[in-house]
């Protein structure tokens, strides 16, 4: 293609952008609402992938004793953890401790051990603490083999809620995503539409002169292309204001929320939305002119 | 140049608009097509350029087989050929020398090329003056001139032209056929499909006569041979 065709196109694209104004804004509102939904949701999730992998490095065993233990099997026990490869700290935590704790996070509800007169159900126990994320699971399944050793638990479950959590969000976000890139690609196949409409005669003298189909095809392409990058510029300028402030509340007020970081994280997601915004713009123009112009 | 053989064609209504045309139009030639309203002779020309298919017969137009050409073909085989209607159709929101440049800017010529190829046509239909001037503020006549200036930009071996005189006034009318007749002097064959007897008459040229879709005579330096 030489240089002063694309310009022409270009410059075909941009006035028949200015020839339709407010179906223009209309095709480019639509796709930066749809990209900027689909920007949250992204964000969204990657955040939760990023705070279950922060939590769970942070997550530490409990090894639960069996009950007829004496004092030097529980030592045993203890030193035969601070052995295996992985385990970095090990604390003791007798059951009297246990039950003192338990009572403490019960708070106001503490009346509820009353039936439990004084007895205490709570076994000993031991916080082992890991070098890495990866060593948890094979540190409790090392840890439950030992003689002595009751069973060994660590925070599995609140990790695999929030990854529950985040698939669920990731399936929602995904449903929301296809039904609202499908209303951007319909809106800017409406806009080009209605461009081809206009241009009709133009098009038909260009088909009598000897355009070829793709010369003639190229502007509504740009035209979609431009409405589709100018919705997702839109999102992304919405986009890193909206986390800019929201990274920097959280880090005022919620220390212990890990955000992923702006840089570069923002980068990849702006470049994303935009490359889909072009690529909807694109597919809108060709599809309106497979249907309507048989060109 | 053109060879048509046993071409008919029918439209999808069922109406036989052709019925098995034969004939062979030469380089250089300068053809009217005459005949009653109805009779075939838009559908003749649309033939030519590919804007329909016949439903049956081979046409031949500048060595490519019009019928059996892929879509992405007939640009190929229309930038052969320059097109003049009745109605102009000139592209109001651009100037004279933007509506004939248009012809040339769509098949990717060269700048410098298109600039004095669009000068010369302009001569040519004496309108270089009014380069910069928008077709609304042109009589029917300079319209038409622009149109046949936009049709021979491109150097085709065949102008057809459907009624290109059909809004125009007599003396208007003779103007326009003293170009055509300048564009056919150069070697380029013409078609041209009208109502017009005088201009018919005038020019002396082979007349081809249809009628209920076939060739009813075929005569050089024929008259127009209706009443209007
Ligand atoms: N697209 C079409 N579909 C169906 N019938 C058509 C179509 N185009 C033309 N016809 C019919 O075919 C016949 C020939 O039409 P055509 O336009 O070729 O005649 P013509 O000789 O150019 O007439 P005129 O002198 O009035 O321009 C007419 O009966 C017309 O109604
Ligand atoms: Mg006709």
């Amino acid at each position: 293609m030489r240089i002063r065709t694309f310009e022409y196109f270009v410059r075909e694209a941009l006035s028949s952008l200015r020839h339709n104004g407010l179906m223009s804004i209309a095709s480019v509102s639509t796709v930066a609402l749809s990209l900027l939904i689909l920007g949250m949701f992204l964000i969204m999730v990657l955040n939760l992938n990023h705070m279950a992998s922060a939590l769970e490095s942070q997550v530490q065993i409990s090894v639960y004793l069996q009950d007829n233990l004496g004092d030097r099997d529980m030592r045993e026990v203890g030193t035969r953890i601070t052995k295996i490869p992985g385990v970095v700290q090990v604390t003791f935590v007798d059951k009297d401790e246990a039950l003192t704790r338990f009572k403490q996070r019960l708070g106001e509800q503490q009346g509820l051990l009353a039936v439990l007169g004084d007895t205490n159900p709570l076994p000993n126990a031991f916080e082992v603490k890991v070098d890495k994320p990866e060593s948890v699971k094979p540190v409790a399944q090392a840890v439950a083999q030992l003689k002595g050793v009751e069973n060994a638990r660590f925070g599995q479950e609140i990790i695999e809620q929030l990854f529950t959590l985040t698939r669920l969000i990731r399936l929602i976000g995904l449903a929301l995503i296809i039904f609202l890139a499908l209303a951007a690609l319909f809106i800017i196949a409406n806009t080009i539409r209605i461009t081809v409409f206009a241009r009709r005669k133009e098009i038909g003298i260009m088909k009598y002169v000897g355009a070829t189909d793709a010369f003639i095809r190229w502007p509504f392409v740009i035209e979609g292309m431009i409405l589709g990058s100018a919705g997702s510029l839109i999102a992304v300028f919405l986009l890193v204001e909206a986390y800019t402030v929201l990274t920097e509340q959280i880090y005022q007020k919620l220390v212990f929320l890990p955000l992923i970081p702006k840089y570069p994280f923002l980068n990849y997601i702006s470049i994303l939305l935009v490359v889909a915004g072009t690529i909807i713009g694109a597919l809108g123009s060709t599809i309106s002119l497979r249907r309507f112009m048989k060109v | 140049m053109i060879h048509m053989a046993g071409v008919s064609k029918i439209y999808a209504s069922g109406l036989v608009a052709l019925d098995d045309i034969s004939i062979a139009i030469e380089k250089g030639d300068f053809v009217f097509l005459v005949g009653p309203s109805g009779a075939g002779k838009s559908t003749f020309v649309k033939l030519l350029f590919r804007e329909e298919l016949p439903t049956s017969g081979t046409i031949y137009v500048n060595g490519r087989d019009v019928a059996g050409l892929e879509p992405s073909e007939v640009p190929y085989l229309r930038r052969g050929l320059g097109i003049v209607f009745q109605d102009f159709r000139l592209l109001p929101n651009k100037t004279v020398y933007e509506n004939v440049a248009f012809a040339m800017e769509v098949i990717e010529a060269p700048r410098r090329e298109i600039q004095k190829r669009v000068n010369h046509v302009l001569d040519l239909v004496g309108l270089r003056h009014k380069a910069r001037t928008y077709p609304a503020h042109l009589s029917g006549g300079e319209q038409q001139r622009v149109a046949i200036a936009r049709a021979i930009v491109n150097n085709p071996a065949v102008v057809i032209a459907d009624e290109p005189t059909g809004n125009l006034d007599p003396d208007t009318s003779w103007e326009i056929m003293k170009i055509f007749e300048r564009i056919n002097k150069n070697g380029t064959t013409m078609v041209m499909a009208t109502h017009d007897k005088m201009v018919v008459d005038g020019m002396k040229k082979r007349v081809i006569a249809i009628e209920q879709g076939r060739i009813v005579r075929d005569q050089e330096g024929g008259q127009y041979g209706y009443e209007n």
